[in-house]
Protein backbone atom coordinates (compact mmCIF):
# COMPACT_ATOMS: atom_id res chain seq x y z
CA UNK A 1 0.00 0.00 0.00
CA UNK A 2 2.50 2.59 -1.04
CA UNK A 3 -0.14 4.66 -2.87
CA UNK A 4 -1.40 7.59 -0.87
CA UNK A 5 -5.05 8.48 -0.80
CA UNK A 6 -7.20 11.33 0.40
CA UNK A 7 -10.89 11.10 1.04
CA UNK A 8 -12.97 14.27 1.28
CA UNK A 9 -16.57 14.39 2.45
CA UNK A 10 -18.31 17.67 1.61
CA UNK A 11 -21.72 18.48 3.12
CA UNK A 12 -22.48 14.79 2.95
CA UNK A 13 -26.08 13.98 3.85
CA UNK A 14 -27.29 10.48 4.53
CA UNK A 15 -30.75 9.02 5.12
CA UNK A 16 -31.66 5.47 6.13
CA UNK A 17 -31.21 3.06 3.24
CA UNK A 18 -30.07 5.97 1.06
CA UNK A 19 -33.77 6.65 0.37
CA UNK A 20 -35.07 10.23 0.08
CA UNK A 21 -37.90 9.48 2.53
CA UNK A 22 -35.57 7.61 4.93
CA UNK A 23 -34.87 8.73 8.50
CA UNK A 24 -32.15 11.41 8.70
CA UNK A 25 -28.88 9.77 9.73
CA UNK A 26 -26.32 12.44 8.94
CA UNK A 27 -27.39 16.03 8.30
CA UNK A 28 -24.17 17.44 6.90
CA UNK A 29 -20.74 15.91 7.32
CA UNK A 30 -17.47 17.57 6.36
CA UNK A 31 -14.33 15.60 6.96
CA UNK A 32 -10.99 14.99 5.33
CA UNK A 33 -9.29 11.63 5.71
CA UNK A 34 -5.62 11.20 4.81
CA UNK A 35 -3.10 8.41 4.38
CA UNK A 36 -1.73 6.96 7.58
CA UNK A 37 -4.84 7.75 9.62
CA UNK A 38 -6.90 5.20 11.50
CA UNK A 39 -10.52 6.29 11.86
CA UNK A 40 -13.06 4.58 14.07
CA UNK A 41 -16.71 5.01 13.23
CA UNK A 42 -18.90 5.03 16.33
CA UNK A 43 -22.57 5.48 17.13
CA UNK A 44 -25.65 3.65 18.37
CA UNK A 45 -27.29 0.80 16.44
CA UNK A 46 -28.91 2.09 13.27
CA UNK A 47 -27.01 5.39 13.38
CA UNK A 48 -25.76 4.88 9.81
CA UNK A 49 -22.26 3.46 10.30
CA UNK A 50 -22.71 0.65 7.74
CA UNK A 51 -24.53 2.94 5.32
CA UNK A 52 -21.72 5.50 5.53
CA UNK A 53 -19.14 2.78 4.86
CA UNK A 54 -21.17 1.68 1.84
CA UNK A 55 -21.26 5.28 0.61
CA UNK A 56 -17.47 5.47 0.95
CA UNK A 57 -17.17 2.13 -0.86
CA UNK A 58 -19.20 3.60 -3.74
CA UNK A 59 -22.08 1.18 -3.24
CA UNK A 60 -24.65 3.75 -2.09
CA UNK A 61 -25.12 7.33 -3.28
CA UNK A 62 -25.31 10.00 -0.57
CA UNK A 63 -28.61 11.91 -0.38
CA UNK A 64 -26.77 15.20 -0.75
CA UNK A 65 -23.21 16.44 -0.81
CA UNK A 66 -20.21 14.62 -2.17
CA UNK A 67 -17.53 12.13 -1.37
CA UNK A 68 -14.28 12.62 -3.25
CA UNK A 69 -11.43 10.16 -3.45
CA UNK A 70 -8.13 11.67 -4.57
CA UNK A 71 -10.07 14.68 -5.84
CA UNK A 72 -12.52 12.75 -8.04
CA UNK A 73 -16.17 12.20 -7.13
CA UNK A 74 -16.68 8.58 -6.05
CA UNK A 75 -19.53 8.19 -8.54
CA UNK A 76 -17.13 9.04 -11.38
CA UNK A 77 -14.69 6.23 -10.59
CA UNK A 78 -14.82 3.08 -12.70
CA UNK A 79 -15.53 0.13 -10.36
CA UNK A 80 -12.34 -1.63 -11.44
CA UNK A 81 -10.19 1.44 -10.63
CA UNK A 82 -11.96 1.95 -7.32
CA UNK A 83 -11.16 -1.66 -6.42
CA UNK A 84 -7.45 -0.76 -6.45
CA UNK A 85 -8.02 2.12 -4.03
CA UNK A 86 -10.34 0.72 -1.37
CA UNK A 87 -11.32 -2.66 0.04
CA UNK A 88 -14.72 -3.04 1.71
CA UNK A 89 -15.28 -5.71 4.32
CA UNK A 90 -19.01 -6.10 5.08
CA UNK A 91 -20.47 -6.91 8.46
CA UNK A 92 -22.24 -10.09 7.35
CA UNK A 93 -21.06 -12.93 5.17
CA UNK A 94 -23.18 -15.66 3.70
CA UNK A 95 -21.39 -18.50 1.93
CA UNK A 96 -23.91 -20.55 -0.02
CA UNK A 97 -21.40 -22.95 -1.61
CA UNK A 98 -18.30 -24.75 -0.35
CA UNK A 99 -15.03 -22.91 -0.90
CA UNK A 100 -11.72 -23.00 0.95
CA UNK A 101 -10.51 -20.10 3.07
CA UNK A 102 -7.46 -19.37 0.91
CA UNK A 103 -9.54 -19.34 -2.27
CA UNK A 104 -11.86 -16.79 -0.68
CA UNK A 105 -8.87 -14.61 0.15
CA UNK A 106 -7.49 -15.07 -3.36
CA UNK A 107 -10.69 -13.79 -5.03
CA UNK A 108 -9.78 -10.17 -4.45
CA UNK A 109 -6.31 -10.57 -5.97
CA UNK A 110 -7.64 -12.51 -8.96
CA UNK A 111 -10.34 -9.92 -9.59
CA UNK A 112 -7.79 -7.12 -9.72
CA UNK A 113 -5.15 -8.94 -11.74
CA UNK A 114 -6.71 -11.83 -13.68
CA UNK A 115 -3.34 -12.68 -15.25
CA UNK A 116 -1.58 -13.02 -11.90
CA UNK A 117 0.56 -16.09 -11.36
CA UNK A 118 -1.63 -18.68 -9.60
CA UNK A 119 1.11 -19.93 -7.28
CA UNK A 120 1.97 -16.36 -6.28
CA UNK A 121 -1.69 -15.56 -5.55
CA UNK A 122 -2.03 -18.66 -3.38
CA UNK A 123 1.14 -17.83 -1.45
CA UNK A 124 -0.08 -14.29 -0.79
CA UNK A 125 -3.50 -15.55 0.30
CA UNK A 126 -1.98 -18.05 2.72
CA UNK A 127 0.37 -15.40 4.09
CA UNK A 128 -2.53 -13.05 4.87
CA UNK A 129 -4.42 -15.85 6.58
CA UNK A 130 -1.35 -16.48 8.75
CA UNK A 131 -1.14 -12.76 9.52
CA UNK A 132 -4.59 -13.03 11.08
CA UNK A 133 -3.85 -16.30 12.86
CA UNK A 134 -5.92 -18.54 10.59
CA UNK A 135 -3.12 -19.91 8.40
CA UNK A 136 -3.82 -23.41 9.69
CA UNK A 137 -7.40 -23.15 8.35
CA UNK A 138 -6.38 -22.15 4.82
CA UNK A 139 -7.70 -25.36 3.26
CA UNK A 140 -10.89 -25.55 5.34
CA UNK A 141 -14.34 -24.86 3.94
CA UNK A 142 -15.32 -21.33 5.02
CA UNK A 143 -18.83 -22.55 5.86
CA UNK A 144 -17.45 -24.69 8.67
CA UNK A 145 -15.43 -21.96 10.39
CA UNK A 146 -16.46 -20.33 13.68
CA UNK A 147 -17.71 -16.75 13.66
CA UNK A 148 -14.37 -15.33 14.75
CA UNK A 149 -12.43 -17.48 12.28
CA UNK A 150 -14.70 -16.42 9.41
CA UNK A 151 -14.25 -12.81 10.47
CA UNK A 152 -10.46 -13.15 10.29
CA UNK A 153 -10.70 -14.78 6.84
CA UNK A 154 -12.74 -11.73 5.78
CA UNK A 155 -10.08 -9.36 7.17
CA UNK A 156 -7.35 -11.30 5.35
CA UNK A 157 -9.44 -11.02 2.16
CA UNK A 158 -9.73 -7.24 2.54
CA UNK A 159 -5.99 -6.84 3.17
CA UNK A 160 -5.08 -9.13 0.27
CA UNK A 161 -6.94 -6.83 -2.09
CA UNK A 162 -3.93 -4.54 -1.51
CA UNK A 163 -5.90 -1.30 -1.77
CA UNK A 164 -4.61 1.53 0.46
CA UNK A 165 -8.01 2.36 2.02
CA UNK A 166 -9.61 -0.29 4.24
CA UNK A 167 -13.34 0.13 4.96
CA UNK A 168 -14.13 -2.36 7.71
CA UNK A 169 -17.64 -2.90 9.05
CA UNK A 170 -17.29 -4.12 12.64
CA UNK A 171 -13.93 -5.87 12.15
CA UNK A 172 -13.75 -6.78 15.85
CA UNK A 173 -17.13 -8.56 15.86
CA UNK A 174 -16.84 -12.20 17.03
CA UNK A 175 -13.14 -11.74 17.88
CA UNK A 176 -11.83 -12.85 21.27
CA UNK A 177 -9.46 -10.57 23.21
CA UNK A 178 -6.26 -11.97 21.81
CA UNK A 179 -7.53 -11.59 18.26
CA UNK A 180 -8.80 -8.08 18.96
CA UNK A 181 -5.21 -7.31 19.95
CA UNK A 182 -3.97 -8.97 16.76
CA UNK A 183 -6.45 -6.91 14.73
CA UNK A 184 -5.15 -3.71 16.34
CA UNK A 185 -1.57 -4.64 15.61
CA UNK A 186 -2.33 -5.40 11.95
CA UNK A 187 -4.29 -2.19 11.43
CA UNK A 188 -1.57 -0.10 13.07
CA UNK A 189 1.03 -1.68 10.82
CA UNK A 190 -1.24 -1.01 7.85
CA UNK A 191 -1.46 2.71 8.64
CA UNK A 192 2.21 3.07 9.55
CA UNK A 193 3.12 1.86 6.05
CA UNK A 194 0.93 4.57 4.53
CA UNK A 195 -2.44 2.80 4.46
CA UNK A 196 -5.70 4.25 5.73
CA UNK A 197 -8.26 2.51 7.92
CA UNK A 198 -11.91 3.34 8.57
CA UNK A 199 -13.57 0.87 10.91
CA UNK A 200 -16.99 0.74 12.55
CA UNK A 201 -16.52 -0.32 16.16
CA UNK A 202 -18.78 -0.74 19.20
CA UNK A 203 -16.20 -1.20 21.96
CA UNK A 204 -15.25 2.31 23.11
CA UNK A 205 -12.04 1.18 24.82
CA UNK A 206 -10.94 -0.74 21.75
CA UNK A 207 -11.84 2.33 19.70
CA UNK A 208 -9.56 4.53 21.79
CA UNK A 209 -6.49 2.33 21.45
CA UNK A 210 -7.14 1.55 17.80
CA UNK A 211 -7.84 5.03 16.51
CA UNK A 212 -5.95 8.13 15.59
CA UNK A 213 -9.23 9.79 14.61
CA UNK A 214 -12.89 9.21 15.33
CA UNK A 215 -16.23 9.92 13.70
CA UNK A 216 -19.16 9.78 16.12
CA UNK A 217 -22.74 9.58 14.81
CA UNK A 218 -25.70 10.16 17.11
CA UNK A 219 -28.31 8.63 14.77
CA UNK A 220 -30.36 11.85 14.80
CA UNK A 221 -28.46 13.71 12.11
CA UNK A 222 -25.53 14.80 14.23
CA UNK A 223 -21.94 13.81 13.44
CA UNK A 224 -18.71 14.74 15.18
CA UNK A 225 -15.35 14.20 13.49
CA UNK A 226 -11.81 14.85 14.63
CA UNK A 227 -8.87 13.37 16.48
CA UNK A 228 -9.72 10.74 19.05
CA UNK A 229 -8.95 13.21 21.87
CA UNK A 230 -11.44 15.70 20.42
CA UNK A 231 -14.25 13.25 19.74
CA UNK A 232 -14.04 10.52 22.38
CA UNK A 233 -15.08 11.99 25.71
CA UNK A 234 -17.64 11.33 28.41
CA UNK A 235 -19.83 14.23 27.26
CA UNK A 236 -19.89 13.47 23.54
CA UNK A 237 -20.37 9.73 24.08
CA UNK A 238 -23.15 10.22 26.64
CA UNK A 239 -24.95 12.47 24.17
CA UNK A 240 -24.53 10.10 21.20
CA UNK A 241 -25.50 6.88 22.98
CA UNK A 242 -28.11 8.34 25.32
CA UNK A 243 -26.60 6.65 28.39
CA UNK A 244 -24.33 8.24 31.01
CA UNK A 245 -20.73 7.39 30.04
CA UNK A 246 -17.94 8.21 32.45
CA UNK A 247 -14.26 8.52 31.63
CA UNK A 248 -11.02 7.90 33.51
CA UNK A 249 -7.53 8.98 32.40
CA UNK A 250 -4.47 6.85 32.95
CA UNK A 251 -1.07 7.75 31.46
CA UNK A 252 -2.76 9.65 28.63
CA UNK A 253 -5.07 6.76 27.88
CA UNK A 254 -8.82 7.13 28.36
CA UNK A 255 -11.06 4.42 29.77
CA UNK A 256 -14.80 4.57 29.28
CA UNK A 257 -17.60 2.84 31.08
CA UNK A 258 -21.36 3.18 31.40
CA UNK A 259 -22.51 4.57 34.73
CA UNK A 260 -25.12 1.93 35.40
CA UNK A 261 -26.10 3.45 38.79
CA UNK A 262 -27.12 6.68 37.06
CA UNK A 263 -28.79 5.20 34.01
CA UNK A 264 -32.51 4.50 33.93
CA UNK B 1 -27.22 -49.90 -28.17
CA UNK B 2 -30.39 -51.66 -27.24
CA UNK B 3 -33.51 -51.53 -29.39
CA UNK B 4 -36.93 -51.09 -27.90
CA UNK B 5 -38.12 -54.49 -29.09
CA UNK B 6 -35.46 -56.43 -27.26
CA UNK B 7 -31.69 -56.57 -26.99
CA UNK B 8 -29.69 -56.62 -30.15
CA UNK B 9 -28.12 -54.45 -32.81
CA UNK B 10 -30.55 -52.12 -34.57
CA UNK B 11 -30.47 -51.83 -38.33
CA UNK B 12 -28.30 -49.24 -39.99
CA UNK B 13 -31.22 -46.88 -40.71
CA UNK B 14 -32.71 -47.09 -37.24
CA UNK B 15 -29.30 -46.45 -35.72
CA UNK B 16 -28.50 -43.32 -37.76
CA UNK B 17 -31.99 -41.89 -38.19
CA UNK B 18 -33.50 -42.61 -34.78
CA UNK B 19 -31.01 -43.70 -32.15
CA UNK B 20 -28.20 -41.24 -32.80
CA UNK B 21 -30.44 -38.15 -33.04
CA UNK B 22 -32.26 -39.27 -29.91
CA UNK B 23 -29.04 -39.74 -27.95
CA UNK B 24 -27.83 -36.35 -29.15
CA UNK B 25 -31.14 -34.75 -28.14
CA UNK B 26 -31.00 -36.43 -24.72
CA UNK B 27 -27.43 -35.30 -24.13
CA UNK B 28 -28.18 -31.75 -25.22
CA UNK B 29 -31.29 -31.54 -23.05
CA UNK B 30 -29.57 -32.85 -19.94
CA UNK B 31 -26.59 -30.57 -20.52
CA UNK B 32 -28.84 -27.55 -21.04
CA UNK B 33 -30.85 -28.13 -17.86
CA UNK B 34 -27.73 -28.72 -15.77
CA UNK B 35 -26.12 -25.59 -17.22
CA UNK B 36 -29.21 -23.54 -16.38
CA UNK B 37 -29.30 -24.99 -12.87
CA UNK B 38 -25.66 -24.15 -12.19
CA UNK B 39 -26.14 -20.57 -13.41
CA UNK B 40 -29.33 -19.93 -11.46
CA UNK B 41 -27.86 -21.36 -8.25
CA UNK B 42 -24.79 -19.13 -8.56
CA UNK B 43 -26.52 -15.83 -9.30
CA UNK B 44 -29.35 -16.40 -6.82
CA UNK B 45 -26.82 -17.60 -4.21
CA UNK B 46 -29.29 -20.37 -3.52
CA UNK B 47 -28.31 -24.05 -3.65
CA UNK B 48 -32.00 -25.03 -3.93
CA UNK B 49 -32.74 -23.04 -7.07
CA UNK B 50 -33.43 -24.92 -10.28
CA UNK B 51 -34.18 -23.80 -13.84
CA UNK B 52 -37.92 -24.12 -13.36
CA UNK B 53 -38.06 -21.16 -10.96
CA UNK B 54 -37.48 -18.91 -13.97
CA UNK B 55 -41.05 -19.44 -15.17
CA UNK B 56 -39.75 -20.40 -18.61
CA UNK B 57 -40.55 -24.09 -18.14
CA UNK B 58 -44.19 -23.37 -17.41
CA UNK B 59 -44.36 -20.82 -20.22
CA UNK B 60 -42.95 -23.29 -22.73
CA UNK B 61 -45.21 -26.04 -21.36
CA UNK B 62 -48.28 -23.85 -21.78
CA UNK B 63 -47.33 -23.12 -25.39
CA UNK B 64 -46.75 -26.80 -26.14
CA UNK B 65 -49.91 -27.96 -24.37
CA UNK B 66 -52.06 -25.39 -26.20
CA UNK B 67 -50.69 -26.62 -29.53
CA UNK B 68 -51.23 -30.27 -28.59
CA UNK B 69 -54.81 -29.53 -27.57
CA UNK B 70 -55.87 -27.20 -30.37
CA UNK B 71 -53.45 -27.62 -33.27
CA UNK B 72 -52.02 -31.09 -32.89
CA UNK B 73 -52.17 -31.70 -36.64
CA UNK B 74 -49.50 -29.19 -37.50
CA UNK B 75 -45.93 -30.45 -38.03
CA UNK B 76 -43.75 -29.88 -34.94
CA UNK B 77 -46.81 -28.54 -33.10
CA UNK B 78 -45.56 -28.91 -29.50
CA UNK B 79 -42.05 -27.75 -30.37
CA UNK B 80 -43.29 -24.56 -32.03
CA UNK B 81 -45.66 -23.95 -29.14
CA UNK B 82 -42.89 -24.48 -26.60
CA UNK B 83 -40.51 -22.09 -28.34
CA UNK B 84 -43.21 -19.40 -28.50
CA UNK B 85 -44.19 -20.02 -24.88
CA UNK B 86 -40.57 -19.91 -23.73
CA UNK B 87 -39.87 -16.67 -25.59
CA UNK B 88 -43.13 -15.14 -24.34
CA UNK B 89 -42.53 -16.00 -20.69
CA UNK B 90 -38.87 -14.93 -20.92
CA UNK B 91 -39.92 -11.55 -22.31
CA UNK B 92 -42.51 -11.20 -19.57
CA UNK B 93 -40.10 -12.11 -16.75
CA UNK B 94 -37.35 -9.84 -18.06
CA UNK B 95 -39.81 -6.99 -18.70
CA UNK B 96 -41.32 -7.13 -15.24
CA UNK B 97 -38.04 -7.61 -13.36
CA UNK B 98 -35.80 -5.39 -15.53
CA UNK B 99 -35.59 -2.49 -13.08
CA UNK B 100 -34.73 -4.72 -10.14
CA UNK B 101 -32.22 -6.75 -12.10
CA UNK B 102 -30.11 -3.68 -12.81
CA UNK B 103 -30.31 -2.16 -9.37
CA UNK B 104 -30.19 -3.67 -5.96
CA UNK B 105 -26.74 -4.27 -4.54
CA UNK B 106 -26.87 -5.13 -0.90
CA UNK B 107 -24.23 -6.55 1.39
CA UNK B 108 -26.16 -9.56 2.57
CA UNK B 109 -28.68 -10.48 -0.10
CA UNK B 110 -29.26 -10.24 -3.81
CA UNK B 111 -32.55 -8.32 -4.05
CA UNK B 112 -32.31 -7.99 -7.82
CA UNK B 113 -32.06 -11.73 -8.27
CA UNK B 114 -34.73 -12.41 -5.68
CA UNK B 115 -37.07 -10.17 -7.66
CA UNK B 116 -36.33 -12.05 -10.89
CA UNK B 117 -36.98 -15.39 -9.25
CA UNK B 118 -40.21 -14.21 -7.58
CA UNK B 119 -41.43 -12.78 -10.89
CA UNK B 120 -40.39 -16.06 -12.56
CA UNK B 121 -42.29 -18.15 -10.05
CA UNK B 122 -45.39 -15.97 -10.47
CA UNK B 123 -45.27 -16.06 -14.27
CA UNK B 124 -44.75 -19.82 -13.96
CA UNK B 125 -47.76 -20.11 -11.66
CA UNK B 126 -50.04 -18.30 -14.11
CA UNK B 127 -48.77 -20.45 -16.99
CA UNK B 128 -49.26 -23.54 -14.82
CA UNK B 129 -52.88 -22.50 -14.30
CA UNK B 130 -53.19 -22.23 -18.09
CA UNK B 131 -51.80 -25.76 -18.47
CA UNK B 132 -54.28 -27.10 -15.89
CA UNK B 133 -57.12 -25.32 -17.66
CA UNK B 134 -56.12 -26.80 -21.02
CA UNK B 135 -55.84 -30.26 -19.47
CA UNK B 136 -59.35 -30.01 -18.06
CA UNK B 137 -60.92 -29.09 -21.41
CA UNK B 138 -58.85 -31.48 -23.56
CA UNK B 139 -60.40 -34.74 -24.80
CA UNK B 140 -59.07 -38.18 -23.91
CA UNK B 141 -56.89 -38.77 -26.95
CA UNK B 142 -55.22 -35.37 -26.57
CA UNK B 143 -54.81 -35.94 -22.88
CA UNK B 144 -52.40 -38.86 -23.22
CA UNK B 145 -50.11 -36.92 -25.56
CA UNK B 146 -50.20 -33.90 -23.30
CA UNK B 147 -49.49 -35.82 -20.11
CA UNK B 148 -46.59 -37.68 -21.73
CA UNK B 149 -45.19 -34.44 -22.98
CA UNK B 150 -45.53 -32.82 -19.57
CA UNK B 151 -43.73 -35.73 -17.90
CA UNK B 152 -40.69 -35.14 -20.06
CA UNK B 153 -40.34 -37.38 -23.06
CA UNK B 154 -37.62 -37.81 -25.65
CA UNK B 155 -39.73 -40.13 -27.76
CA UNK B 156 -39.78 -38.56 -31.21
CA UNK B 157 -37.24 -35.90 -30.32
CA UNK B 158 -35.64 -36.05 -33.75
CA UNK B 159 -34.54 -32.44 -33.85
CA UNK B 160 -31.38 -32.53 -31.82
CA UNK B 161 -29.34 -29.58 -33.03
CA UNK B 162 -31.36 -26.60 -31.66
CA UNK B 163 -30.68 -27.61 -28.06
CA UNK B 164 -26.96 -27.99 -28.84
CA UNK B 165 -26.97 -24.58 -30.45
CA UNK B 166 -28.72 -23.02 -27.44
CA UNK B 167 -26.34 -24.67 -24.97
CA UNK B 168 -23.35 -23.59 -27.08
CA UNK B 169 -24.52 -19.97 -27.15
CA UNK B 170 -25.15 -20.01 -23.39
CA UNK B 171 -21.69 -21.42 -22.68
CA UNK B 172 -20.05 -18.81 -24.91
CA UNK B 173 -21.98 -16.08 -23.08
CA UNK B 174 -21.09 -17.09 -19.54
CA UNK B 175 -17.98 -19.25 -19.53
CA UNK B 176 -15.29 -16.64 -20.29
CA UNK B 177 -16.41 -14.66 -17.20
CA UNK B 178 -17.45 -17.63 -15.09
CA UNK B 179 -14.98 -16.83 -12.31
CA UNK B 180 -16.89 -13.63 -11.57
CA UNK B 181 -20.01 -15.70 -10.89
CA UNK B 182 -18.17 -17.34 -7.98
CA UNK B 183 -17.62 -13.91 -6.45
CA UNK B 184 -21.22 -12.84 -7.07
CA UNK B 185 -22.27 -16.04 -5.27
CA UNK B 186 -20.27 -14.87 -2.24
CA UNK B 187 -22.02 -11.50 -2.19
CA UNK B 188 -23.05 -9.27 -5.05
CA UNK B 189 -22.19 -5.98 -3.33
CA UNK B 190 -18.80 -7.38 -2.38
CA UNK B 191 -18.25 -8.59 -5.96
CA UNK B 192 -19.07 -5.09 -7.19
CA UNK B 193 -16.41 -3.61 -4.90
CA UNK B 194 -13.90 -5.94 -6.60
CA UNK B 195 -14.77 -4.28 -9.91
CA UNK B 196 -17.16 -6.94 -11.24
CA UNK B 197 -20.01 -5.46 -13.33
CA UNK B 198 -22.52 -7.41 -11.26
CA UNK B 199 -25.75 -6.28 -12.92
CA UNK B 200 -24.48 -7.15 -16.40
CA UNK B 201 -23.14 -10.58 -15.39
CA UNK B 202 -26.37 -11.38 -13.58
CA UNK B 203 -28.47 -10.37 -16.59
CA UNK B 204 -26.35 -12.43 -18.95
CA UNK B 205 -26.45 -15.50 -16.70
CA UNK B 206 -30.23 -15.32 -16.26
CA UNK B 207 -30.71 -14.79 -20.00
CA UNK B 208 -28.49 -17.78 -20.81
CA UNK B 209 -30.36 -19.93 -18.28
CA UNK B 210 -33.74 -18.91 -19.74
CA UNK B 211 -32.50 -19.63 -23.27
CA UNK B 212 -31.32 -23.17 -22.56
CA UNK B 213 -34.29 -24.00 -20.32
CA UNK B 214 -36.72 -22.92 -23.03
CA UNK B 215 -34.82 -24.94 -25.63
CA UNK B 216 -34.71 -27.99 -23.35
CA UNK B 217 -38.47 -27.88 -22.74
CA UNK B 218 -39.08 -27.49 -26.47
CA UNK B 219 -36.92 -30.56 -27.17
CA UNK B 220 -38.09 -32.94 -24.49
CA UNK B 221 -40.84 -31.45 -22.39
CA UNK B 222 -40.55 -30.63 -18.76
CA UNK B 223 -37.81 -32.77 -17.18
CA UNK B 224 -37.19 -32.10 -13.54
CA UNK B 225 -34.33 -32.96 -11.23
CA UNK B 226 -31.32 -32.71 -13.61
CA UNK B 227 -31.05 -28.94 -13.32
CA UNK B 228 -31.22 -28.95 -9.54
CA UNK B 229 -28.93 -31.87 -8.83
CA UNK B 230 -26.27 -32.00 -11.55
CA UNK B 231 -24.36 -28.99 -10.13
CA UNK B 232 -24.46 -30.48 -6.63
CA UNK B 233 -23.10 -33.83 -7.76
CA UNK B 234 -20.31 -32.07 -9.63
CA UNK B 235 -19.55 -30.04 -6.48
CA UNK B 236 -19.43 -33.23 -4.42
CA UNK B 237 -16.65 -34.47 -6.69
CA UNK B 238 -14.60 -31.41 -5.72
CA UNK B 239 -15.13 -29.30 -8.85
CA UNK B 240 -16.30 -26.14 -7.09
CA UNK B 241 -15.21 -23.27 -9.28
CA UNK B 242 -17.75 -21.92 -11.74
CA UNK B 243 -15.24 -22.27 -14.57
CA UNK B 244 -15.20 -26.04 -14.00
CA UNK B 245 -18.61 -26.39 -12.40
CA UNK B 246 -20.51 -25.02 -15.38
CA UNK B 247 -19.03 -27.23 -18.15
CA UNK B 248 -18.82 -30.35 -15.98
CA UNK B 249 -22.41 -29.92 -14.81
CA UNK B 250 -23.39 -29.81 -18.47
CA UNK B 251 -21.42 -32.97 -19.28
CA UNK B 252 -22.82 -34.78 -16.24
CA UNK B 253 -26.39 -33.68 -17.00
CA UNK B 254 -25.99 -34.83 -20.62
CA UNK B 255 -24.59 -38.25 -19.76
CA UNK B 256 -27.16 -38.71 -17.02
CA UNK B 257 -30.09 -37.99 -19.32
CA UNK B 258 -28.71 -40.28 -22.07
CA UNK B 259 -28.52 -43.13 -19.55
CA UNK B 260 -31.96 -42.30 -18.14
CA UNK B 261 -33.44 -42.22 -21.62
CA UNK B 262 -31.85 -45.55 -22.55
CA UNK B 263 -33.39 -47.03 -19.43
CA UNK B 264 -36.73 -45.41 -20.24
CA UNK B 265 -36.70 -47.01 -23.70
CA UNK B 266 -35.66 -50.50 -22.65
CA UNK B 267 -36.76 -51.19 -19.07
CA UNK B 268 -40.25 -52.43 -19.91
CA UNK B 269 -39.91 -52.52 -23.71
CA UNK B 270 -41.83 -52.26 -25.94
CA UNK B 271 -43.50 -49.72 -23.65
CA UNK B 272 -41.46 -46.51 -23.60
CA UNK B 273 -41.48 -44.65 -20.31
CA UNK B 274 -41.17 -40.86 -20.20
CA UNK B 275 -37.53 -40.06 -19.41
CA UNK B 276 -38.65 -37.67 -16.66
CA UNK B 277 -39.93 -40.66 -14.68
CA UNK B 278 -36.53 -42.36 -14.76
CA UNK B 279 -34.48 -39.24 -14.15
CA UNK B 280 -36.44 -38.48 -10.98
CA UNK B 281 -36.81 -42.07 -9.73
CA UNK B 282 -33.11 -42.93 -10.19
CA UNK B 283 -31.57 -39.52 -9.78
CA UNK B 284 -32.98 -38.59 -6.39
CA UNK B 285 -31.80 -41.76 -4.59
CA UNK B 286 -28.41 -41.48 -6.34
CA UNK B 287 -28.04 -37.94 -5.06
CA UNK B 288 -29.12 -38.92 -1.56
CA UNK B 289 -26.59 -41.76 -1.53
CA UNK B 290 -23.77 -39.39 -2.49
CA UNK B 291 -24.91 -36.79 0.02
CA UNK B 292 -25.29 -39.17 2.95
CA UNK B 293 -22.02 -40.97 2.24
CA UNK B 294 -20.35 -37.58 2.27
CA UNK B 295 -21.88 -36.64 5.60
CA UNK B 296 -21.64 -40.07 7.21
Amino acid sequence: MSARISLQLENLQLRAGGLPEGRMLIESLNVSIQSGERWVLLGPNGAGKSTLLMVLAGLVQPNAGEARLNGHRLADWAPADLARQRAWCPQFWFDPFPVSAWETVASAQLALSPQADAAQVETTARRWLSEFGVGHLADNDVRLLSGGERQRVALATACAQDAPLLLLDEPSAHLDWSHQALLQARLKRWSSSGGTVLAAVHDLNLAWTLASHALLLDGRGGALAGTREEVLGAGTLSHAYGVPVSQREEDGRRWFRIDLEHSA
Amino acid sequence: MAGSAGWGWPSHEIFWLIRVPRVLAAFGTGAALALAGALIQLVSRNPLADPHVLGVTSGASLGAVLMLAFAAGLPLAPEIGAVCGALGSMTLVFGLAWGGMNRGLSPSAAPGTVLVLLVGVMVGTVCGAGVSFTLSVANDSQLRNIVFWLLGDLNGASLWWPIWAAAGIALLLVWPRARELDWIARGDAWAWTLGVPVARRRRTAIFAACLVTGAAVATAGSIGFVGLVAPHIVRLTGLRHARLLIPFSAVFGGVFLVLADTAARTLIAPVQLPVGVISAAVGAPLFLALLLRRHA
